[in-house]
């Protein structure tokens, strides 16, 4: 399962890009029925996590890890 | 007695109402739908002919479940004296099949935790086996009628 990986290069920002992409695709499919529905659902969200976790990640930057 | 004394017949019964839709499906069972969902993602939707979704929850699932394994994440089992564990391999085992081979044809079922994704790869594999559950139900309620 190594080669998967190699895919993918262990960078956060990436990781994370790539773990919403998938839940917003699952959840916009499981909770819309129409086709522009699903889309926007997706869009809307891919960003809040997206840009969410980027907002998190600002606001704990000047707390020592 | 003559016939104009009899009261005038009553008029017909209303006609029964149509019967709703959970009451005339010709798929699967909802548990066999939801029995379905558990044994491979999208299955259970794929009997209940909705076969253009099962396909895309197949992909996402299967490649969300393969991700978390690439990344050395853990398939959780209960621990002594662990409590949230027991959810943990509660949520792993909703991946159904694919847990369970991952398990057996795995040399590390408890992933590497010197792995610089191996937090990723736990998310990943909670992730999809949560996805899994979800579809379950999912299945059902489209089995039943519900949806």
């Amino acid at each position: 399962m190594i080669f998967l990986a190699s895919l993918v290069p262990a960078d956060h920002f990436l990781i994370l890009t790539l773990y919403a992409l998938l839940i917003s695709m699952f959840f916009a499919l499981l909770w819309r029925s129409e086709k522009r529905e699903r889309v926007g659902l997706f869009v809307k969200l891919f960003l809040a996590l997206v840009v969410g976790a980027l907002a998190v990640a600002w606001l704990m930057y000047p707390f020592p890890s | 007695m003559s016939e104009s004394a009899l009261p005038p017949p009553s008029p017909p019964p209303p006609a029964a109402p149509a019967e709703p839709a959970a009451a005339v499906r010709h798929g699967p069972p909802p548990l066999v739908a939801a029995a379905l969902a558990w044994i491979f993602p999208g299955l259970g939707h794929f009997v209940v002919r909705r076969r253009g979704t099962a396909l895309l929850y197949a992909l996402i699932v299967t490649a969300t479940f393969l991700l978390g394994l690439s990344f050395e994440g853990r398939l959780y089992s209960p621990e002594p004296g662990q409590p949230l564990t027991i959810l943990a391999t509660f949520a792993v085992y909703g991946a159904g099949l694919l847990n369970l081979a991952a398990r057996y044809l795995s040399s590390n079922p408890s992933g590497s935790i010197l792995s610089v994704t191996y937090e990723y790869g736990c998310a990943f594999l909670l992730t999809a086996g949560l996805m899994n559950l979800l579809l379950m139900l999912d299945a059902y309620d489209i089995a039943a009628g519900r949806k």
